[in-house]
């Protein structure tokens, strides 16, 4: 019996107009996007090795350690063919220097601000928007199109449990909606591999949980859409209802959760904290400026009285300690500066860390939510991989500095012009260690954390349960109703 | 099952909605195998909700409705399996073939044994033209399809036969080939119970006649009795005469 209402489920979908419409959009925008996003991911490369090197050889060209400084480029993500992410928001580079804090810029779209304005469809955006609704058009009327037609009546009439009927449903609507979606992912694996993507076995196995995932969530859809036709009396109804919980769905929990994290726990913004530095900065160093007048104002009251010769002696005794002095204070200003960057950008950073957690608990009452965050994650393309990204940064940039400072003591180049008066030479000026390049085979290189299939997947977990749950709960309420159902 | 005895029976059957409304009250008749007992009576007399309650579409407050000994709605699964039924606008699957619908709801009916051959003569019993067993129903006039409701009903091979006003709406040459196609029915021992307002063809097919009117069963007679009546005018005495009652 239950493969009976299968095959005919099956039947009725094939032989439909909607069948070829949902199979010819999904294969072109799946293969479309996976064409898209090989192109994309080589184009990063190409820049990325371009880049690198570029960094390599004005290494070598420095010729003083005092100058020293790095510049790292994430290196790009095979993943990105299928899930975008926030690849393309984030930035690509950061400076790694003792004056800068790390911060990631350049991102694509900055760079490139007409992929912003068009941006890249993906394999998660076409299973988020494209799928659930063709999920929807499959099922609005599974239930109650067939009590307009009067053939639930007719179905009944035989000795046919429900459960058997609803299952059969079920099952039939799925296999006619998946395949249209397995077909193109094939042919998309296919492409991959033609282009020789290196995809590692991770990555493969993180592809294989996406597309696991992504039959989930449209799993959820199919449940949802069976309930709702089996709650209502008529298909047109049903299918209103579904559009406008599809809006609700796709657009406006997940954006009304950040919303409402936003206005639940506001966070400094970027230009805020530049500000609060700068005006930091500005008042320290006014104050440093009054200081030193008011030193320099003392060590003339002190010549004062003084003949021209004791006047230069005096210089000449105290010369040394008084740049010293104030090149304690300037260090010791540069160090607050630095220390109060460090603060507000921690401060940020834990600000917004619990801003994004409070925004992704509430808009993860959006399957299409979950399963977007779920889809990110396992390709490791989620809002984690700036803050893991400037992390590991920061902690490269504590080692790089170590060394610089560690080279800069044993070359004793610290920087600046070097004057040297010799009766016989007369007066030699010179910038530093200056005799040919520096010998950085010891530098500490930047290692991005390599990908791993167990990392993410432990990560997506709670998103892969919460839509398992979403989807068990669909299906439960499908059944409930559909048991209660007046097929007349 | 043994000769004689009742294939479709309603004791005391009644319906109540929520709402109060009394779709049936009290109905009791039986109909045995090779019969055929056709319900009479204007909308809203309880013919369909009594095809309703044997179906277990919905559920008796007071009564059985039973085929073959079973109670619809105690055993709904085992008393579905002893009866065939074709609604009064038979709808069925547009997309699929005449011969598709036959056998999805010849395996839906437990019948998985039947070949394309068998199809093929079922249709052509039931007078459906040779070319149209391969088109999709989508273009099927009314006639056409209730023929293919027929054709399910013939193949499940089920003793009873429910039909809910099956020649409404049909031309005067499908109603009468219709007609035709039940009696072959009861010939074959069938037992048929169905709802009409067609007065002249339940005189004609009929060997039991049954007025409804507001939920009752206001008369019973057999085709003898009826014999030398007016049916049209022996309906409308009956109902004139149930109204005067009423009120």
């Amino acid at each position: 019996m239950l493969s009976t209402i299968i095959v005919k489920e099956l039947k009725n979908i094939i032989v439909s107009p909607k069948f070829s419409a949902t199979f010819a959009v999904t294969s072109l925008l799946l293969l479309l996007s996976v064409y898209v996003g090989i192109n994309e991911y080589q184009a990063t490369t190409r820049q990325y090795e371009a880049a690198t090197g570029l960094v390599d050889q004005r290494l070598r060209e420095t010729r003083s350690w005092a100058r020293l400084s790095n510049r790292v480029y994430r290196v790009p993500n095979p993943m990105h063919v299928f899930v975008a992410g926030v690849n393309n928001d984030i930035g690509r580079t950061s400076i790694i220097d003792p004056t800068e804090q790390v911060k990631l810029t350049n991102s694509t779209y900055n760079d490139e601000p007409i992929y912003a304005a068009f941006r890249f469809i993906d394999f998660t955006f076409i299973v988020t928007i494209i799928f659930s609704l063709f999920a929807i058009l499959f099922t609005y009327d599974a239930v109650n199109g067939e009590r307009e037609n009067g053939t639930l009546q007719l179905t009944f009439a035989n000795a046919l449990p429900r459960v058997h009927f609803i299952a059969g449903k079920f099952v039939g609507l799925w296999l006619g909606l998946i395949v249209p979606l397995l077909i193109p992912i094939v042919l998309s694996v296919v492409l991959v591999l033609a282009y020789k993507i290196p995809l590692a076995v991770d990555h493969w196995m993180s592809v294989a949980a996406i597309v696991l995932v992504s039959l989930l969530f449209c799993t959820f859809f199919i449940a949802f859409g069976i309930c709702i036709s089996a709650v209502t009396r008529r298909s047109s109804t049903s299918f209103l209802f579904l559009l406008v919980a599809w809006i609700v769905i796709s657009f406006i929990l997940p954006r009304a959760g950040v919303m409402a994290a936003g206005t639940l726990h506001p966070v400094a913004s970027v230009a805020e904290v530049e500000g609060m530095r700068e005006a930091f900065a500005k008042q320290i160093w006014a104050k440093h400026r009054d200081e030193m007048q008011e030193r320099f104002r003392k060590r003339a009251d002190e010549m004062q009285n003084m003949t021209a010769e004791e006047r230069s002696a005096y210089e000449d005794e105290h010369a040394w300690e008084m740049m010293e002095q104030e090149d304690k204070a300037r260090k010791d200003i540069l160090k607050q500066i630095d220390l109060l960057g460090k603060k507000l950008e921690e401060e940020t950073r834990n600000g917004r860390r619990q801003q994004e957690g409070l925004a992704l608990v509430l808009s993860r009452f959006s399957p299409a939510s979950a399963y977007q965050l779920a889809a990110m994650t396992l390709a490791g393309m989620n809002i984690d991989v700036k803050s893991a990204y400037e992390d590991a940064l920061s902690a490269y940039r504590a080692s790089f500095v170590t060394y610089k400072e560690k080279k800069e003591k044993e070359s004793g180049d610290s920087g600046g012009i070097r004057i040297t008066v010799d009766s016989n030479t007369g007066f030699k000026f010179s910038m530093g260690r200056e005799s040919g390049s520096l010998d950085i085979s010891e530098m500490p290189r930047f290692n991005a954390s390599r990908f791993s299939f167990s990392g993410v997947l432990a990560s997506a977990l709670p998103d892969i349960v919460l839509l398992c749950a979403f989807t068990f709960l669909a299906f439960a309420a499908a059944f409930v109703a559909f048991l209660r159902y007046d097929v007349r | 099952m043994e000769s004689g005895q009742p294939v479709f029976e309603a004791i005391g059957l009644t319906k109540k909605y929520e709402d109060e409304t009394l779709a049936l009250d009290h109905v009791s008749f039986s109909v045995r195998a090779g019969e055929i007992f056709a319900m009479l009576g204007g909308n809203g007399a309880g013919k369909t909700t009594t095809i309703n309650l044997f179906l277990n579409f919905i559920e008796p407050t007071e009564g059985e409705a039973r085929i073959n000994g079973i109670a619809s709605h105690k055993d709904p699964l085992t008393a579905k399996r002893n009866v065939a039924f074709v609604s009064e606008n038979v709808m069925l699957y547009p997309n699929f073939t005449a011969l598709q619908n036959l056998d999805y709801f010849s395996r839906l009916g437990g019948k998985t044994q039947y070949s394309k051959e068998n199809y093929h003569a079922v249709l052509r019993r039931v007078g459906l033209q040779e070319e149209a067993h391969t088109k999709r129903l989508r273009g099927f006039s009314k006639g056409m399809r209730q023929k293919c409701g027929i054709a399910i009903a013939i193949l499940k091979d089920a003793p009873a036969i429910l039909l809910d006003e099956p020649t409404s709406g049909l031309d005067p040459q499908a109603g009468f080939e219709f007609i035709e196609l039940l009696r072959s029915l009861r010939d074959d021992g069938k037992s048929i119970l169905m709802s009409t307002h067609d007065i002249f063809r339940a005189k004609e097919v009929a060997d039991v006649v049954g007025i409804m009117n507001r939920g009752k069963l206001i008369m019973q007679k057999h085709a003898a009795e009826l014999a030398g009546h007016d049916l049209e005018e022996l309906y409308m005495k009956y109902i004139a005469g149930h109204i005067r009652d009423a009120a």
